[in-house]
């Protein structure tokens, strides 16, 4: 205890760690405060910096959109010189015109484009898809997607596999965005699995896609399961009955989420020539697929299907039990409820259910 | 005399480029933030045409129609609304609303279409 004063050495010891943690920890609060304080007084500075900024942008933007007597060429180059001087500027005007491109449309939308190119914010996001923050990345995809501006494929389609699910949904939704013959091309290239709101995204993009829907059994031998589940789930909604041949293969997919979503779709589609084989498959498959084998039985099968089922459905299983009630009640109304009781006894009723 | 045109917006960059806009049109304009705020006004002042959004806070859009159509049966009414779906455009034309401008909106459309709802009265 060197560091104290000589009177305080006549002290015992324990008042002397008390003293040196008390000052410490004064020191501590002291310095948190100050850290504390410079961050609000940073927050406010940017904050007001903004609050400025808007209103010349809003200004600036109506003139330049608005009003004829506007000088553009030059008010563009002073506006960007003055007042667009560091990435913050930049961020806030991208904010503001995104803000312009949702809600005008028409020759407003045009001279929106024009402003993004004018104010250098193009080069400015160029220049972010090539940094390593993954969110800078992200932000400048998400702008160029909304915005409908075009860069070279070069920049984006390493982006499709970005260890980051947020730049990578991003990356697809830009590509998907663009005017082209194939907009599911880059599935090719997705070497990572599609989260599901990814499939999402993606779904929701194609139904304002404006040409010929792609055919979807182009990916259905892809490596990744999600993009084989997501085509699966494409070619029932779009009714692209030519491959159901194909579809059918796939009930017999390693991956059990495949499996699933290749007996929904044919189910939706009504392929009656699946039910043979999911037949044959049921007592090899989980809980989750065997109920969906048996909800695809209720809805396009019938009560002879139900039977050939059913002396794989272990009475211990309760969910199955309970679906598989469900359905001999649903093609049999008027079978006798002792009947469907001697169910929890032994298995071999079970056939004997709907007799 | 200028023609007055009530604004009744919450998103403040449309509710600049509106006035900025209808300005330029040779029009005065008023603007109110949220349907409360609407009232007001149209207690206070007089109006030629009212342009209104329909998602609005405190009070909606659809009662703040309601209302004008109930006290203010003279004044024609603009809506401009982001909803697409057919009922609702639908609703807005049997309250009485003389125009439903979808968005994102053209600026040119938008002035052409209030010059025309004013030269109805």
């Amino acid at each position: 205890m060197d560091i104290l004063p000589t009177s305080f050495k006549d002290w015992p010891i324990i008042l002397e760690i008390n003293l040196v943690l008390g000052i410490s920890f004064l020191i501590l609060a002291f310095m948190l405060l100050c850290v504390v304080f410079y961050l609000r007084i940073y927050k406010n500075m940017r904050n007001s910096r903004k609050e400025k900024l808007e209103i010349l942008l809003l200004d600036f933007i109506n003139n330049y959109l608005f009003n004829d007597e506007f000088d553009k060429s030059k008010e563009i180059m002073e506006f960007g010189a003055r007042h667009l001087k560091t990435g913050f500027d930049r961020k806030i005007a991208l904010k503001q015109l995104l803000i312009f491109h949702e809600n005008l449309k028409g020759e407003s939308s045009a001279l929106i484009k024009e402003l993004f190119f004018g104010l250098g914010l193009y080069n400015f996001l160029i220049s972010d898809l090539t940094k390593a923050a993954w969110y800078n990345k992200a932000r400048a995809l998400f702008v160029f997607c909304h915005m409908d501006v075009k860069i070279p494929e070069e920049l984006v389609e390493p982006l499709i596999n970005s260890n980051r699910n947020e730049v990578r949904q991003q990356a697809i939704l830009y590509l998907l965005n663009q005017p082209a013959d194939n907009p599911l091309g880059f599935l090719d290239k997705v070497d990572r699995g599609l989260t599901l709101w990814q499939q999402i995204y993606m779904e929701d993009s194609l139904k304002n896609y404006p040409g010929d829907m792609p055919d979807f059994s182009k990916w259905l031998d892809h490596k990744i399961a999600s993009v084989v589940i997501f085509c699966l789930k494409m070619i029932a909604d779009h009714n692209q009955f030519e491959n159901t041949p194909a579809m059918l293969k796939l009930i017999d997919h390693p991956d059990p989420g495949v499996r699933q979503q290749a007996i929904i779709s044919l189910r939706k589609m009504e392929v009656q020539e699946m039910l043979p084989i999911l037949i044959h498959n049921f007592p090899r498959e989980s809980t989750a697929l065997k109920q969906e084998i048996l909800k695809t039985i209720r809805e396009i099968g019938s009560e002879k299907e139900l039977q050939l089922v059913a002396p794989s459905i272990n009475s211990k299983d309760r969910a199955l039990k309970i679906d598989y009630l469900r359905i001999a009640r649903y093609f049999n109304p008027k079978i006798a409820g002792s009947k469907l009781k001697a169910f929890n006894t032994d298995q071999l009723g079970l056939s004997k259910l709907s007799l | 005399m200028k023609k007055r045109i009530l604004v009744i917006e919450d998103n403040p960059m449309v509710v600049k480029s509106l006035e900025f806009k209808l300005n330029k049109e040779g029009y005065e304009v008023f603007t109110a933030v949220d349907g409360r705020n609407a009232m007001e006004q149209l207690e206070a002042e007089n109006f030629d045409l009212i342009l209104t959004d329909l998602m609005l806070p405190f009070v909606s859009g659809s009662q703040l129609i309601e209302h004008i159509k109930k006290q203010f049966p003279s004044i024609p009414v603009i809506v401009l609304s982001s909803a697409t779906q057919e009922n609702i455009i639908t609703d807005a034309f049997t309250m009485g609303v003389d125009d439903f401008i979808t968005k994102p909106f053209s600026p040119n459309e938008l002035a052409l279409r209030v010059k025309r709802t004013l030269g109805k009265i």
